[in-house]
């Protein structure tokens, strides 16, 4: 066994995320790690990458104990990690991120021409979409987990950690980065493999272990197990469907966007699902509605009146919010308080007499937490304290205390468990029967199915297909992908 | 050439503009003993700069590069008025110079602290201990042979061009072919990367600031050398100056971006418009608000370009 984790306990403050942390990895294995957010699985890789000391328990490599002080250890016992959120140097090129590390060095100078052509041919060879030459802070969000990836291949490791590594990427980089993963596994190379897309356990998991609160409550061999029973140990019940749903009846109309590539409406109580791959312009869609990227052309109304949007503030008055799909960097404050963050996008609502008004925004925090059920501390806890789940849950809380009436959520469950999933969509329906308009950005598609009323799919900038509820996923791929 | 790779350059072209407006407005500008008195006065706050270049990379900053100055001027004049040799007394210079950077690196590091505060403390400390160690009063009594240093010739230019010159391609080769060079812009970039990356950023925090302080150390005794006295009162003022170089040369104080042609370009932006200054008889305080309101256009552009870069 190259990898035996065992009783690992790990406390940050006064939150336990792991209480028996279990995990036994061979080479040559793609062993698949399930769990809700907040169940411990980034922390229990991040204590086999070395990023964290565990507090108790035991962990074996290569039949030794071992005990990573910091991540140079854990590189050098030949142990990598490929980051859910991509850990890159922005300023330094897609080589010298590479390289970084492990630089290649010809006397006291770098060898920066091996180094390129190394970078390059690593690229050619899997038809990454990178130059090697590229700085960093160009690439989109799927180039740096790409850039990740070359990374972790480049260091000729025995284990390599995956942590949702996919969420990122396109269909087509997908397939690759599964194409990877089988070739190092035929290398005898051990895969931790961390998802929440179960579909791809189908594709490569060998073994699976389930943690659930901090614990490992299941491990088999994932040929024994069916999808039901794998989430039945994530959640403790049985699950068959994420979210179900009834439809209302419509009621006035809420948003009238007309730009081009996009025209569409939304009425009072509809939640509209917008599907299509990585790069079709969903994300560009919600960013020119929000006034990021304001529209050069076309009308969007609010509740009938015609709104000019040229900056996120004109966007707010106007009604409009929206909840992005990177939470971290552009949805929360990580420092600052709960309580901070949740009155963020609406100071005015606990301002009295032009001074903060402690105790009205106490309220508000703590009438979110309640209201969202968000696991936390309590008002005081640092956002950048809480799982994925329930950092999106704050954002949701932000976003209706400045009450508006447009919403528009851009991949809303990503990173997050299947409890936080149903908890989101719950909210998300409350909205609507509120009479607010809900758009809903998703590439989930069994999600789209299930809380959509009518799925718009977009492909390369524009909306090509308005699909009903009944419609499958399978229709939705095929405008995405085909036409 | 594209926009960008025209808005990079434009320190370098507000240069050349620079020289050849003062080449038109005064006849006395384009003369060897002019120009030669430029690089002479530049010269030590380039060489300070060269130092803060690699911190500003870093993402850290350096105030007490000033009172180090002084310190090590000090220090040094003291060890050869004392009879000691000239080159004794130049390594005791940079070498307390390399001592205060070790001392700057080691708080920020060890302590956690940041370098803003830390070197805010250091520049004090080391200026009071200057003082005292001086007992306030100018060190006299230096070698003869000191005042080559600073303004000796060699080959008909200025000795401290040749220094100059020499510090500033070592300091180019190291920021950017070597392992300390890039691990320097790393951490600037993304501190959490190079920790990941197994980088031990602690060290290398440590070394960029202790070279930067034997720059300082060099450069003091260049500024001794001219002013043929160890002086405890140098450098005031001095850090601005420095970090103003290397911003207008396209340093950036979030770390990740600054280069040693970009910080000599900025060093003698100001340089020129000090001595143009003098030459067209423009009040000198007034030098003083151009400097200011250029290191915010220049920051501004700087902003303005990578914006547009970078969606």
């Amino acid at each position: 066994m190259l990898l035996e984790l065992s009783g690992i306990e790990k406390r940050f403050g006064g939150v336990r995320a792991l209480r028996g942390g279990e995990l036994h990895a061979d080479a040559g294995q793609v062993h698949a790690l399930i769990g809700e957010n907040g169940a411990g699985k980034s922390t229990m890789m991040k204590i086999i990458a070395g990023m964290h000391r565990r507090d108790a328990g035991s962990m074996r490599w290569q039949g030794g104990e071992v005990d990573f002080r910091k991540p140079a250890d854990a590189h050098d016992a030949g142990i990598a990690m490929v980051h859910q959120e991509s850990l890159l140097a922005p300023h330094l090129t897609v080589a010298e991120n590479v390289f970084l590390g492990r630089e290649r060095v010809s006397g006291p100078l770098l060898d920066q021409a091996r180094m390129l052509a190394t970078a390059r041919r690593l690229i050619e060879e899997h038809r990454f979409p990178l130059q090697a030459d590229w700085r960093v802070e160009r690439l989109s969000p799927a180039q740096k987990q790409l850039v990740e990836i070359v990374r972790a291949l480049h260091g000729e490791s025995r284990l390599i950690i995956f942590d949702e590594p996919t969420s990122s990427l396109s269909e087509s980089e997908t397939v690759e980065v599964f194409r990877l993963v089988k070739q190092l596994r035929a290398s005898g190379v051990a895969i931790l493999y961390i998802t929440h897309r179960l579909a791809e356990l189908d594709e490569i998991a060998d073994k699976v272990t389930v943690l659930r609160d901090g614990e490992t409550v299941h491990s088999a061999d994932f040929a024994d197990l069916t999808t039901d029973q794998i989430v039945h140990h994530m959640v403790g019940r049985e699950v068959e469907h994420i979210y179900e749903r009834e439809p209302l009846e419509p009621g006035a109309e809420v948003l009238s966007v007309d730009l081009p590539g996009a025209k569409f409406t939304i009425r009072a109580g509809e939640i509209l699902g917008i599907g299509g791959l990585m790069g079709a312009g969903r994300t560009e869609l919600c960013q020119t509605l929000f006034g990021v990227t304001p529209a050069t052309e076309g009308e969007i109304r609010v509740d009938g009146r015609p709104v000019v949007v040229r900056s996120p503030k004109e966007a707010v008055q106007a009604g409009i919010a929206l909840i992005t799909e990177d939470r971290q960097r552009t949805g929360l404050a990580l420092p600052l308080p709960l309580r901070e963050n949740v009155t963020l996008a609406n100071l005015t609502g606990v301002t009295r007499r032009g001074f903060l008004n402690n105790r009205e925004e106490m309220r508000v925090a703590s009438d979110s937490i309640e209201r969202l059920r968000i696991r936390t501390d309590g008002t005081e806890q640092a956002a950048g304290k809480l799982s994925g789940g329930n950092q999106q849950k704050i954002v949701i809380a932000k976003w209706l205390y400045a009450n508006p009436r447009v919403m528009l959520f851009d991949e809303p469950t990503r990173g997050i468990d299947v409890n936080a999933k149903r908890e989101v969509f719950s909210l998300m329906e409350e909205m609507a029967r509120e009479g607010k308009a809900i758009l809903m950005v998703s590439s989930e598609l069994p999600e789209l199915l299930q809380v959509a009323d009518r799925i718009l799919v977009m492909r390369e900038g524009s909306v090509v297909a308005e699909l009903p509820r009944s419609t499958t996923q399978e229709e939705i791929m095929h405008h995405a992908a085909v036409g | 050439m594209n926009s960008s790779a025209l808005q990079r350059l434009l320190p370098f072209f507000s240069l050349i503009a620079l020289f050849v407006i003062l080449s038109i407005a005064s006849p006395y500008f384009l003369t060897a003993t002019n120009l030669s008195a430029v690089v002479r006065q530049t010269a030590v706050i380039n060489i300070m700069a060269l130092g803060m270049t690699l911190i500003i990379v870093s993402g850290g900053i350096d105030l007490s590069v000033g009172a180090i100055l002084a310190f090590s001027g000090t220090v040094g004049a003291m060890a050869m008025s004392s009879g000691q040799p000239l080159w004794v007394g130049i390594l005791v210079g940079i070498g307390c110079g390399l001592a205060w950077g070790w001392i700057n690196g080691v708080l920020t590091t060890w302590l956690k602290i940041p370098p803003f505060i830390v070197t805010l403390g250091t520049l004090g400390i080391a200026r009071g201990l200057t003082l005292i160690i001086s007992g306030g009063l100018p060190v006299v009594g230096l070698p003869k042979e000191l005042a080559f240093l600073g303004e000796g010739r060699v080959f008909g230019l200025p000795f401290v061009l040749l220094v100059l010159l020499v510090c500033a391609a070592v300091t180019h080769v190291i920021l950017h072919q070597t392992k300390l060079g890039r691990y320097t812009y790393a951490i600037g970039s993304n501190v959490h990367a190079a920790v990941y990356a197994g980088i031990p950023v602690s060290r290398y925090t440590i070394g960029v600031y202790a070279i930067s302080g034997a720059l300082c150390g060099l450069a003091s005794m260049i500024e001794t050398s001219r002013l043929m006295t160890g002086q405890p009162t140098a450098g005031q003022g001095y850090e601005l100056q420095v970090i103003a170089a290397v911003v207008i040369g396209g340093g950036s104080l979030t770390g990740g971006e600054g280069s040693v042609i970009g910080t000599l370009i900025g060093a003698f932006i100001m340089g020129l418009l000090a001595n143009g200054s003098d030459l067209l008889g423009i009040n000198p305080y007034l030098q003083q608000a151009i400097i200011g309101a250029i290191i915010i256009l220049a920051v501004a552009l700087d902003e303005a370009r990578k914006r547009r870069f970078s969606s």
